[in-house]
């Protein structure tokens, strides 16, 4: 079934939809209290029947993620939120804290409770600094309430949560990497396994999940798994934020269901291209999924639907392109981000992007030649799935995609000494940015 | 112990539960490239070179931290596996210097060497590489007192950042920047400043760290022998290996070039500290003893050793002193004993001194690899042998009393240690030169004022110059080996001991160092001490057989593992034609 309304984002266009008076008068911390009366085996049980997948990127179920935390070990457990977002596109966990934030923090004390953990940590992206300051003085009222902290509504229960703010690195966002600067590190990524579930934070067992995955357990303890399963398709429940950027008429965060295909995405929620333009390309979920053309409009956007297509559900950050994008400038730029990103510690990664980034710049200043592109096919195909961490194939994709769909447009610069695409009024002047690193 | 079978390439194998596919498959000499593991530290999983394929895995795995499994089925050279190993030796070398001409490394360069096996047959990078500091040599920057570092040539496998977290125990070097303007740096380019410093030069699998001590003084192939021994500069007793540079007899300079730690899990593992491994150049420096002397005018042996023998035979039993440095090896102290009690008899036990000295190394509190106080290889040894009490410190006092009291007619110094290992000796030198102390004798190895002030100085022979045993703190029975011949007339000190025993009339009549070994086991038959003295290889230069076999303890299992059979990949396609495009299209003669 579509989702009939938003469950996560019903409130937000509201002023003040963020302070914790307006939260418990629309029924907050019910579920919560609800919560706090199982046992941790029933909320894991409820959300493991809920479907509930992971919404950071890969999708894992997680309720079976909560069940790998070992019972009975002596060593303290910890919840860290991901709220690191920074993959290009996405901007949908902005929005719930922003604007939700108490969803969050009721997600956590339930979460916190199915695992034994007392302490949870958002990681928020440095660069949110503004939302901190808000979620900051919102965690104070919900504590002084008596929703957080010692003997929580009178249960027994204790949880704490602190919002710690990143320093500014995308990797940060990779989970082992996100401990590790949780810890005050460098923000690489560790070795698995172990996985976090047994030896995470501190060499605790601990349970890393993307915000928006969390504020989904609220809804489902609070009205049931069943609910949740009947949202949406099979293997893919439950409501979905999908942020589209890009060349729309209304770009924005929406919430619905997985049924819907990226054609609704663009035209229905969206309003479709803008005037005068025609669809070229979309990028179904974040930067580190693979280039769509329109031929893939009538895909499912859920996590199966665009595995099927080619791509991924990645974080749902959809990037829509019109005929005006130059699609070698595209995959220079988001190589350049990588290039810039990669955490180092990898040899593949940390070499290889930036090889691929200087054989792109040489291809658009015009000095490429064909041999390039196999050379860089075959770059990707030495990074990919040799990293340390996914990251490796994240930066292969923008690379990989475009050259399968669009080679003709790196071949015209090679033949051409330019682009194919007539220079864009958006597009910046010079297509080779003296770009500051 | 439980363990596992499983098989590599077809190979069915069989290891104690918890070993990774690598540590298996060097064991079993199986090839599979490795950078960022080293046996010594923990598993980072960064270099990516060691991939292999593991069946039922999607994708490929880095053996170094894949524990293995009962039944688990891994292939090392799959098309899939040599390509993407491949790929990633590509990638560490596009940015590498490949100055390998100009390295330190080059020649002994596991980058070389795995590159060579594994990499590509070219590079298909054509952009200008990164460089840091500057170009070739001149990118070489000062990394503390001990090292330099040229971080063009890193390969960012973190050995050393993780050497000095785990093994040290003060983390001075990590990774600053990020991706790929990552680069290894210590707090304030403050460099290393540690006690531990040069094994860094040993876990760098590239010329990257290097130590001042080695760098630009000899290359591989110009030392040709190394030679297996233990270090004698505390009483840790590290297993090391001299190297010796070949040298031609009318070259300037000294044979031995460096020191590097030999792997003993129950001694040093694999490590060993600067004292020791920067402690060697003495040995060769021109303070050396290398002609007996009498009045300290070089004389032949057969009259330094008569006058010797005349003079300590006829002091009598009150008038006659022995002082023995511990790093006289065990059979050194047991000929010395044997002499005194024949000289002296029951008085024999006092009339023995052993000195040695001690000093606090600055270590972090919680360092895996603690330099031991005493300065001085064989205390253990003089304490079996009763020389010295089994608690007791070094103490000269009342030898120091009875010698400025005047009623002694001699004293012998027994020392084949280096400078000043005695402690303080100015007032024995003192009362030899006025004259309270009637004669002095010393064996030794370097001139020091006390040598300056005795009577009869007969060279011995200081550690790298001879077969000799002793006994670490931990109870460890270990010998040294010949590496290079003591200087001028210097002579092997048990065989000097044995003729001045003669010179004295009590001959001892042992006729090679193992009826010496022999008599010390029947004599002191039940000391664990001794126990394995009866064993130990002597009398024969352990000589690698090649360089590669003597690297650094951690190398040479790499070593063994890969390296008897290096497969000839760039030469198999030596012999087809070459495309005719490289053909010079020369021009007729007119
Ligand atoms: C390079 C990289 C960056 C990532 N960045 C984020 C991020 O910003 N936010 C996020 O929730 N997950 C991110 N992830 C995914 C996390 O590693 C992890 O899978 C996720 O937080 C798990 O949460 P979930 O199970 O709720 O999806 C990233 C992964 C990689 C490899
Ligand atoms: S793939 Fe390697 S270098 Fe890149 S971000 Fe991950 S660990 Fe760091
Ligand atoms: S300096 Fe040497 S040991 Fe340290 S990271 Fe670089 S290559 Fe590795
Ligand atoms: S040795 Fe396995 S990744 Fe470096």
């Amino acid at each position: 079934m579509r989702l009939p309304e938003p469950v996560l984002t019903t409130h937000v266009n509201e002023p003040f939809s963020y302070t914790l008076e307006n939260y418990l008068k629309w029924g907050g911390y019910a579920a919560m209290k609800k919560a706090l009366a199982m046992t941790p085996g029933q909320i894991i049980d409820e959300v493991k029947a809920s479907g509930l997948r992971g919404r950071g990127g890969a999708g894992f179920p997680t309720g079976m993620k909560w069940s790998f935390v070992p019972k009975d070990i002596p060593k303290p457990k910890y919840l860290c939120v991901n709220a690191d977002e920074s993959e290009p596109g996405t901007f949908k966990d902005h929005v719930l804290m922003e604007r939700n934030p108490h969803l969050l923090f009721e997600g956590c004390v339930i979460a916190c409770r199915s695992i034994g953990a007392k302490t949870a940590y958002i990681y928020i992206r440095g660069e949110f600094y503004h939302v901190q300051k808000q979620m900051e003085a919102e965690l104070q009222k919900a504590y002084a309430a008596g929703y957080l902290g010692r003997n929580i509504c009178g249960t027994g229960e204790d949880c704490d949560i602190h919002i710690h703010r990143g320093a500014g690195a995308y990797e940060a966002g990779e989970e082992s990497a996100l401990l590790e600067s949780l810890e005050g590190k460098r923000a690489q990524p560790r070795l698995r396994p172990p996985f976090p579930a047994v030896v995470g934070l501190y060499g605790s067992p601990t349970i890393i999940n993307n915000v928006e995955t969390i504020c989904n357990v609220p809804p489902i303890i609070e009205r049931g798994a069943a609910w949740f399963q009947g949202i949406g398709p099979e293997k893919n429940q439950g409501p979905k934020l999908f942020c589209v950027s890009g060349h729309v008429k209304r770009p924005g965060v929406f919430e619905t269901s997985m049924d819907v295909t990226l054609r609704e995405l663009i035209y229905d929620f969206c309003g479709g291209i803008r005037d005068g333009h025609e669809l070229k390309a979309i990028i179904p979920g974040g930067s580190s999924t693979n280039v769509l053309t329109p031929a893939s409009l009538d895909a499912q956007a859920s996590f199966d639907g665009l595995v099927k297509a080619g791509s991924m559900l990645g974080s749902a950050a959809m990037m829509v392109m019109d005929e005006t994008t130059d699609m070698v400038w595209l995959a220079e730029n988001l190589t350049h981000f990588y290039k810039h990103e990669s955490c180092g510690k990898c040899t593949p990664c940390r070499e290889g992007s930036d090889w691929m980034h200087k054989i792109l710049q040489k291809i658009l200043r015009g000095e490429g030649a064909m041999k390039d592109l196999d050379l860089l096919l075959s770059i990707a195909n030495n990074i990919g799935g040799k990293t340390l961490c996914p990251f490796g194939d994240a930066e292969i994709a923008p690379v990989v995609s475009t050259l399968q769909h669009f080679r003709a447009e790196y071949e015209h610069y090679i033949r051409e000494g330019r682009s194919l695409v007539p220079r864009a009024d958006w597009m910046p002047r010079t297509l080779v940015p003296a770009h500051a690193h | 112990m439980s363990t596992v079978t499983f098989t590599i390439d077809g190979r069915e194998l069989t290891v104690p539960k918890g070993t990774t596919v690598l540590q298996a498959a060097i064991q079993n000499g199986i090839k599979i490239p490795y950078y960022c593991y080293h046996p010594g530290l923990g598993v980072d999983g960064n270099c990516r070179v060691c991939l292999v394929k593991v069946e039922k895995m999607p994708k490929l795995q880095v053996s170094c931290s894949v524990v293995a499994g009962d039944g688990m089925i891994v292939h090392t050279s799959t098309p899939e596996v040599l390509a993407a190993r491949a790929g990633v030796f590509e990638f560490l070398l596009i940015n590498h210097p490949l100055d390998c001409p100009v390295c330190d490394k080059g020649g002994e360069c596991p980058l070389q060497d795995f590159s060579y096996a594994f990499g590509p047959k070219d590079s298909r990078m054509e952009f200008e590489r990164r460089t840091f500091d500057g170009d070739g040599v001149k990118a070489d920057v000062d990394f503390g007192p001990t090292l330099m570092l040229n971080r063009n040539r890193c390969i960012m496998c973190t050995r050393c950042a993780r050497f000095m977290r785990e093994i040290d125990g003060d983390p001075q070097i990590g990774v600053i920047n990020r991706g790929y303007h990552s680069e290894i740096g210590t707090s304030r380019d403050e460099g290393v400043h540690s006690l531990l410093s040069g094994n860094l030069m040993d876990v760098c699998p590239v010329g990257a760290i290097t130590t001042r001590d080695y760098r630009f003084k000899s290359r591989p192939w110009d030392n040709p022998n190394a030679v297996d021994t233990v270090c004698t500069l505390c009483e840790k007793g590290c297993n090391t290996t001299l190297w010796i540079k070949a040298k031609q007899e009318w070259a300037k300079g000294a044979q031995l070039i460096r020191t590097t730690p030999r792997l003993n899990p129950e001694v040093n593992g694999y490590w060993m500290c600067d004292l020791g491994r920067f402690g060697y150049h003495w040995v060769e420096g021109d303070q050396r003893l290398s002609q007996p002397l009498i009045n300290q005018q070089p004389r032949p042996w057969t009259d330094a050793l008569a006058l010797a023998g005349e003079k300590l035979r006829s002091a009598g039993r009150d008038g006659l002193r022995f002082l023995v440095s511990a790093h006289a090896s065990h059979e050194e102290m047991f000929l010395l004993g044997r002499i005194a009690q024949e000289l002296l008899g029951d008085a024999a036990p006092q009339a023995i001194s052993v000195s040695w000295t001690s000093s606090a190394k600055d270590q972090p509190a919680d360092t895996k690899f603690r330099i031991p106080e005493v300065n001085a290889p064989n205390v253990a040894g003089a304490r079996a042998l009763g020389l010295v009490g089994a608690e007791a410190a070094p103490d000269l006092s009342a030898l120091k009393a009875l010698v400025e009291s005047g009623r002694l007619k001699a004293v012998f110094v027994l020392d084949p240690g280096p400078a000043g290992n005695l402690g303080d000796l100015s007032w024995l030198a003192a009362a030899r030169q006025s004259g309270t102390l009637t004669f002095l004798a010393v064996q030794g190895v370097v001139a020091t004022d006390l040598s300056r002030a005795a009577d009869v100085v007969l060279p011995g022979s200081a550690w790298p110059e001879k077969h000799a045993a002793f006994t670490n703190m931990t109870g460890q029975c270990q010998t040294t080996n010949t590496a290079i011949v003591p200087p001028g007339e210097a002579r092997d000190d048990w065989q000097i001991l044995s003729d001045l025993a003669i010179a004295m009339q009590v001959p001892l009549g042992y006729e090679s160092l193992r009826q010496v070994r022999d008599a010390i086991v029947a004599t002191v038959p039940d000391s664990p001490a001794f126990a394995r003295l009866a064993e130990l290889e002597y009398l024969k230069p352990q000589k690698a057989s090649t360089w590669l076999e003597s690297s650094n303890a951690s190398e040479r299992v790499k070593w063994d593992a890969m390296f008897l059979d290096l497969p000839p990949f760039k030469f198999e396609r030596m012999f087809e034609a070459a495309p005719r495009a490289n053909v010079i299209p020369l021009k007729p003669v007119p």
